[in-house]
C-alpha cells in the first residue's frame, strides 16, 4: 500500500526527497567540514612559523645569554633529524628546519651566517620519504631571485637589508670566510623578512657545516606541528610532566599538546631540549578555538535550518493530502493505521533523500576544501549516523502536527467540499 | 463612478488576500514560518559572514604587536603617537627600553616596559608568580635556571659601570619559548632610575587590528618627527592568509545554506499552492482571467515574503548578535542595509515560489482541474 | 439564429472519441437536458459549452461568436459575460464566505457590489447565512450559494452539472424549483443529468451515447412543478408557456 501510494504521484514524493537530499547534503558537508576545521585551520596558522624550537641542552639556557659565544661544543647531530618523524606525533609534524648559525668574515667584516634545509627529501629510518625544510617556514618572506636548494652547495641568499649596506646583487660571487675554511659562492636570491631576527647570509646546512669545520652538526631545529589547545592538564604537564598522575601522563602523551609533541622530540633527539615557542603555540590555541566555536554555532544553525525546511514542507505536504486522509478514514482506516501510512510513506522518500543527500554532500565536503583550504576533507563516519537521526527525527515531526490537525476531520466534511 | 469602481474592486481585492491568509491559518503559518526561518537564516549568515573576519582579526591580535615604532621615540612621543591611530583599532600598545645591567655582577639583557600594557601586546607570555609592581622583576626563565633563581627571591641590579645597585625582588618567572627567556624585565620607571636617565624608549609596540596596516605604519611616522614604524610582515602577511582563508570559507557555506533555504521555501511555497489547484480551476471556470488570478498570488505572496522578511531579518540580526557574543564575545558591528535586503528577497523568492506553481496550474484547463477533486 | 449551435463537434482524447460529429442548437430561453449513462460524452458537452474546452473539429456558435478558434483569455471573456455554471461538488473557495464566493464572479465579471450580492442570496433563501463559510452550510445551502454565484451576472445560459447529483430528495426539489422559476423568467437552462426525473423536465431532452445523440425527445407540455403530469390540461404555470407557444 505504502509503495503503491509512492508509486502515484512521484513529482510531489519528488520534491520532499529532493529536499530531504538537499538538507542532507548540506548539513553532511558543513559537518564534515567542521570536523576537519581544527586541522585544516592549525594548517593555514603554520603560516605564522615554527612553534616549537629543539636546542641542545646546554645551550639552550647559554646561547642566547652569550649570543655571540661559539657554542660549538654544544650541537645537535644531523643524523638524528629522521628521527622526529618517528614519534609519536608524526603525523602532526607538518614541517621541520635545522640551523646551523656561525659568524663569517666577508668583505672585512662580519656577517651572520646560518645554514639550514630548504626544501629536503629524507629517507626516514622506516623506509618512507618526508619533505622538510625551511621553506615553509618562512612563508612570508618576500624573496627575489631564488631560493636555494639543497642539492647545490655553491649558492648563498642574503637579507635585504644586508646586501643593500653592501652593495650585493644577485648572481653576483660573494666570499665567505667561516672559522674554518672559506668559500666562494654565487648570490642566488635576496630576501626580505620583514624584522631584523633573521641573519645576513643564508646557506646550506652542508656549506654552513664546512664552513664551521663541524660536520654534521647543527645548533637549532624549528618544528612546525599541528597541535591541540592547551587545556588545564597540558599547562600542568608543561611545568613538569613527573607529576603528573599515570592516567593523566597517559592522555597528556597522547593528546597532540605542544607540550607534548615537544616531550617527544627530546625523546628522540639526543642531549636535546625542545621549547614551545608561546608566541605561536599559545595564539594557535586562541584562533583555533574561535574557529571551531564559530563553525560549530554555524553548523548548528545550519542543522536547525535545513530541519525546519524540511518539516515544513512535510506538513505542507500532508496537510495537502486532506482529501486522501479522509477517504482513508471513510473507507475505515483507523487513525493509527492513517498514520502508520503517512509516515511509512515519508519515512521511505526521506530515506531515499537521505541517502542520495549523503553521499552528495560528501562530494560537497571535498569542493568546499578544495575551493577553501586547497585540500581534501576527510571522511567522518559519526556523519552517516547523525544525519540518519536527524531525517528520522525532522520526518516524524514535520509529519505528526499536520496527521494530528488532519485526523481532527471528520471524514465528510473532507470529502464533501470544505 | 469610476473612482468607486476601483475603490470596490480594490476592497474585494484585499479582501480575498486577508481571507486567503488568515482563514486559512494553519497552511499560511507553515509558508510564513518557512519564509521567516529562510529569512532568518538569509540575514543572520550574512551578518556573520560580514562581521566574523574582522572580528576573527582581532583573537588574530592574540600574536602580538604588528607595528613597531623605532627611531627617535621618547615618553612623550606616546601622547602623539596614540593620537594618530583609531583608538577602536588598537588592541594593545606598550613601549619598551633596553639595557645592559648587571644582575648579581653578571651582565644581563633587560628590558623595561609597562607591565600593564605589554600584557595586552604580548598575551602569549606565560608568567609563573606575578607580573611585578615597582621595585619588583621578572626573570626570563633560562635566565632564572642559569642564576638558580626562584620567586621572591633578592637579586642586585646595577647599571654596567656604576658601583650602586639596587635590590630587587623576584615577582615572576618568564616563559615564552622566545629570546625574552634570557631577559630581565622590570617596569619602565625602575629601569629609567636605575640607568639615571628618564624617558628614552628604544621601541614602542601596536597591535592594531585594521585591514590597512601600512597606512596606519604611515601615519604613526609622521606623528612623531625621527621615528619610523614598521609593520611586523610575518604577522601581517599569514593573518591575510588566516582572514581570506576564513572568509572564503563563511562565504561558501553562506551560499551553500542559503540555496537551501531559498530552495526549501520555494518548495514549501510549491506544496502550499499546488493544494489550491481546485480553487484556482474554480475562479477560472467562473471567469478569473490568468492575470487576475496571478495578481491574487502575487499579493498573497507579497504580503508573506514581506512579513517573513521583517520577522527573519529581525531575528536574523539578534541571531548574529548571539553568534558573536557567543564565540568573540563581543558585539558585531550591525549592518541595518541586511534588513531591507532581507524584506526584498523573502518577498522575491516567495512570489516566484508562488506563481510558479499557479502559471502551471493555469496551463491546465479547468475542467480537467474541477474534475480531479 | 439559435443562442447555441454545435456544428458537427467532434471531440477526441487521443485514439478515444468522446464526442463525434455532433449538431445541436439551444433556442434562447429554453431548458434543455443532456442525458446518457457515464461515458456518454454528457461531461465533454458540458465543458464545450462551457467554453472549458475546445472542439478538436468542428464549430460551437455561441450567442453569434465562433468559440472553437478562440483563444483561451477570450473564451475566458465569453464565459464571464455569458455563462453560468453550477457544479456537481458546489466548487465553493473554501476561505470565503458565502456572500463573498457571490461577490467573486462580481468581481471576475466587473464590480464587486455587496446589496447585489446579498439580494442574489436572498432569493436563493440564503440572506442569513451570508456570512457563513462554506464548511458550515449544508450541500442543499453550498448548491444555492452556488446558484446564486452563478446568476448574478444575468449569464445568457447556465449550465448546470449533475446539480442535484450530491442533494438529497428535499434539497434537490429546492433547486429544481429554482430551475423552473429561472426558466419562467426566460433564462436559457442546459442541465447535464443522468437522472431521468431531472431530465424528464426539461422542455427538450438529448440522450448521449458514445459521444452521439441517440435520441432526442420533445416534453412539449413539460411541468416543472408537476413533474409527474402530462400536464394535459392547461394550469398554472404551465399553461403560460403554451399559451406563449401558441402565439408565437
Amino acid at each position: 500500500m505504502v509503495f503503491r501510494a509512492l508509486t502515484r504521484q512521484v513529482g510531489r514524493r519528488a520534491l520532499i526527497a529532493l529536499t530531504v537530499a538537499l538538507g542532507v547534503s548540506l548539513s553532511t558537508a558543513i559537518l564534515s567540514v567542521m570536523w576537519n576545521i581544527g586541522d585544516k585551520v592549525n594548517e593555514e596558522l603554520k603560516a605564522y612559523g615554527a612553534n616549537i624550537v629543539v636546542r641542545p641542552q646546554s645551550s639552550a639556557i647559554l646561547s642566547s645569554l652569550y649570543e655571540d659565544a661559539d657554542t660549538g661544543s654544544a650541537t645537535l647531530a644531523e643524523e638524528d633529524l629522521g628521527k622526529i618523524k618517528t614519534i609519536f606525533w608524526a603525523f602532526n609534524i607538518l614541517d621541520f628546519a635545522p640551523f646551523l648559525s656561525l659568524d663569517a668574515s666577508v668583505a672585512d667584516s662580519t656577517a651572520s651566517v646560518e645554514g639550514t634545509w630548504f626544501n629536503k627529501t629524507l629517507d626516514l629510518p622506516t623506509g618512507e620519504q618526508a619533505q622538510a625544510g625551511m621553506k615553509n617556514l618562512r612563508s612570508w618572506w618576500d624573496v627575489s631571485g631564488d631560493w636555494l636548494s639543497d642539492c647545490c652547495d655553491d649558492k648563498v641568499m642574503a637579507s635585504s637589508s644586508y646586501a643593500a649596506a653592501h652593495g650585493l646583487t644577485v648572481g653576483q660571487m660573494v666570499t665567505v670566510g667561516g672559522p674554518s675554511t672559506s668559500k666562494t659562492l654565487k648570490l642566488a636570491g635576496i630576501y626580505d623578512s620583514g624584522d631584523s631576527s633573521a641573519s645576513d647570509l643564508l646557506v646550506t646546512l652542508k656549506t654552513a657545516q664546512e664552513l664551521a669545520g663541524s660536520p654534521g652538526a647543527v645548533s637549532r631545529i624549528e618544528v612546525s606541528a599541528l597541535t591541540t589547545p592547551d587545556n588545564d592538564l597540558a599547562r600542568r604537564a608543561a611545568k613538569d610532566p613527573k607529576l603528573l598522575s599515570a592516567a593523566d601522563w597517559e592522555t597528556w602523551y597522547c593528546t597532540a599538546y605542544v607540550s607534548s609533541i615537544a616531550y617527544q622530540l627530546e625523546e628522540v633527539i639526543p642531549e636535546s631540549v625542545a621549547r614551545p615557542v608561546r608566541q605561536i603555540a599559545e595564539s594557535e590555541g586562541v584562533v583555533l578555538e574561535k574557529t571551531q566555536s564559530l563553525m560549530l554555532v554555524i553548523a548548528l544553525l545550519s542543522l536547525i535550518g535545513a530541519a525546519m525546511g524540511i518539516a515544513n514542507l512535510i506538513t505542507a505536504s500532508v496537510m495537502e493530502r486532506a482529501a486522501e486522509i479522509g477517504l482513508m478514514k471513510a473507507i475505515g482506516g483507523t487513525s493509527r493505521q492513517v498514520v502508520f501510512t503517512i509516515l511509512a510513506e515519508n519515512l521511505v522518500i526521506g530515506a531515499i533523500g537521505g541517502l542520495a543527500g549523503y553521499f552528495a554532500g560528501l562530494g560537497l565536503a571535498q569542493v568546499i576544501g578544495e575551493a577553501v583550504f586547497g585540500t581534501s576533507i576527510s571522511i567522518t563516519p559519526i556523519v552517516a549516523p547523525i544525519m540518519a537521526g536527524l531525517v528520522l527525527v525532522v520526518i516524524a515531526v514535520g509529519s505528526l502536527p499536520a496527521i494530528r490537525l488532519l485526523l481532527k476531520l471528520k471524514p465528510a466534511e473532507v470529502l464533501h467540499g470544505r | 463612478m469610476a473612482a468607486d469602481a476601483k475603490r470596490a474592486r480594490r476592497a474585494m481585492f484585499t479582501t480575498m488576500i486577508v481571507r486567503a491568509l488568515s482563514r486559512r491559518r494553519s497552511r499560511m503559518l507553515v509558508a510564513l514560518l518557512a519564509v521567516t526561518v529562510g529569512a532568518t537564516m538569509l540575514t543572520g549568515l550574512s551578518a556573520v559572514v560580514l562581521g566574523a573576519p574582522s572580528q576573527m582579526g582581532r583573537e588574530l591580535r592574540s600574536y602580538g604587536a604588528n607595528l613597531v615604532v623605532s627611531g627617535n621615540i621618547s615618553t612623550s612621543s606616546l601622547p602623539s603617537l596614540d593620537a594618530a591611530v583609531a583608538s577602536d583599532d588598537v588592541v594593545g600598545r606598550a613601549p619598551y627600553r633596553y639595557a645592559e645591567l648587571k644582575l648579581n655582577e653578571q651582565a644581563v639583557t633587560a628590558a623595561g616596559t609597562d607591565m600593564e600594557s605589554v600584557q595586552s601586546v604580548r598575551p602569549y607570555w606565560q608568567v609563573s608568580g606575578s607580573y611585578p609592581t615597582s621595585g619588583q622583576v621578572l626573570l626570563g626563565r633560562d635566565l632564572a635556571a642559569t642564576f638558580g633563581l626562584k620567586t621572591g627571591e633578592t637579586i642586585s641590579l646595577a647599571k654596567v659601570g656604576a658601583d650602586e645597585a639596587a635590590a630587587m625582588t623576584v615577582a615572576g618567572i618568564l616563559d615564552t619559548g622566545g629570546s625574552e627567556d634570557s631577559f630581565v624585565v622590570l617596569p619602565l620607571e625602575d629601569l629609567d632610575k636605575l640607568l639615571g636617565e628618564e624617558g628614552k624608549l628604544d621601541v614602542v609596540e601596536y597591535s592594531i587590528a585594521t585591514s590597512n596596516l601600512d597606512a596606519a605604519a604611515a601615519k604613526l611616522a609622521q606623528a612623531v618627527p625621527g621615528a619610523s614604524a614598521d609593520p611586523v610582515k610575518r604577522l601581517a602577511k599569514s593573518e591575510n592568509t588566516v582572514l581570506n582563508t576564513l572568509s572564503s570559507l563563511l562565504g561558501i557555506v553562506a551560499v551553500v545554506v542559503l540555496t537551501l533555504m531559498l530552495i526549501t521555501v520555494a518548495t514549501t511555497m510549491l506544496a502550499v499552492v499546488t493544494e489550491r489547484r481546485s480553487e484556482i480551476g474554480l475562479k477560472k471556470a467562473i471567469g478569473a482571467s490568468h492575470r487576475e488570478l496571478l495578481r491574487e498570488f502575487l499579493g498573497e505572496g507579497v504580503l508573506l515574503g514581506i512579513a517573513g522578511g521583517v520577522v527573519g531579518g529581525i531575528l536574523g540580526l539578534g541571531f548574529s548578535q548571539l553568534v558573536a557574543m557567543q564565540v568573540f564575545a563581543r558585539p558585531i558591528d550591525v549592518v541595518w542595509g541586511l534588513l531591507p535586503a532581507s524584506i526584498l528577497i523573502s518577498a522575491a523568492v516567495t512570489v516566484v515560489a508562488s506563481l510558479w506553481p499557479v502559471g502551471r496550474v493555469l496551463a491546465t484547463d479547468p475542467a480537467i482541474v474541477l474534475r480531479e477533486e | 439564429m439559435a443562442l447555441l449551435e454545435l456544428r458537427n463537434v467532434t471531440r477526441s482524447y487521443g485514439e478515444l472519441d468522446a464526442l463525434k460529429n455532433v449538431d445541436l442548437s439551444v433556442e434562447e430561453g429554453e431548458w434543455l437536458s443532456i442525458m446518457g449513462p457515464s461515458g456518454s460524452g454528457k461531461t465533454t458537452m458540458m465543458n464545450l459549452i462551457g467554453c472549458l474546452d475546445k472542439p478538436t473539429s468542428g464549430e460551437i456558435w455561441l450567442d453569434g461568436t465562433e468559440l472553437s478558434h478562440l483563444s483561451g483569455k477570450a473564451l475566458t471573456k465569453v464565459r464571464r459575460n455569458t455563462i453560468g455554471l453550477i457544479f456537481q461538488k458546489f466548487h465553493l473557495v473554501g476561505h470565503l464566505t458565502a456572500l463573498e464566493n457571490v461577490m467573486l464572479a462580481q468581481y471576475y465579471h466587473s464590480l464587486p457590489d455587496k446589496q447585489e450580492a446579498l439580494e442574489a442570496l436572498d432569493r436563493v433563501g440564503l440572506a442569513a447565512r451570508a456570512s457563513h463559510l462554506p464548511s458550515q452550510l449544508s450541500g442543499g445551502e453550498q448548491q444555492r450559494v452556488c446558484i446564486a454565484r452563478a446568476l448574478i451576472n444575468y449569464p445568457k445560459i447556465v449550465l448546470a452539472d449533475e446539480p442535484t447529483g450530491n442533494l438529497d430528495e428535499a434539497n434537490e426539489a429546492v433547486v429544481l424549483d429554482f430551475f423552473s422559476q429561472l426558466h419562467a423568467q426566460g433564462t436559457t437552462l442546459i442541465v447535464v443529468t443522468h437522472d431521468p426525473e431531472v431530465g424528464r423536465l426539461g422542455e427538450r431532452q438529448v440522450n448521449l451515447a458514445h459521444g452521439v445523440i441517440e435520441k432526442e425527445v420533445r416534453h412539449a407540455l413539460a411541468c416543472p412543478l408537476l413533474p409527474d403530469q402530462e400536464c394535459a390540461t392547461p394550469e398554472e404555470p404551465c399553461d403560460i408557456r403554451d399559451l406563449e407557444k401558441v402565439m408565437a
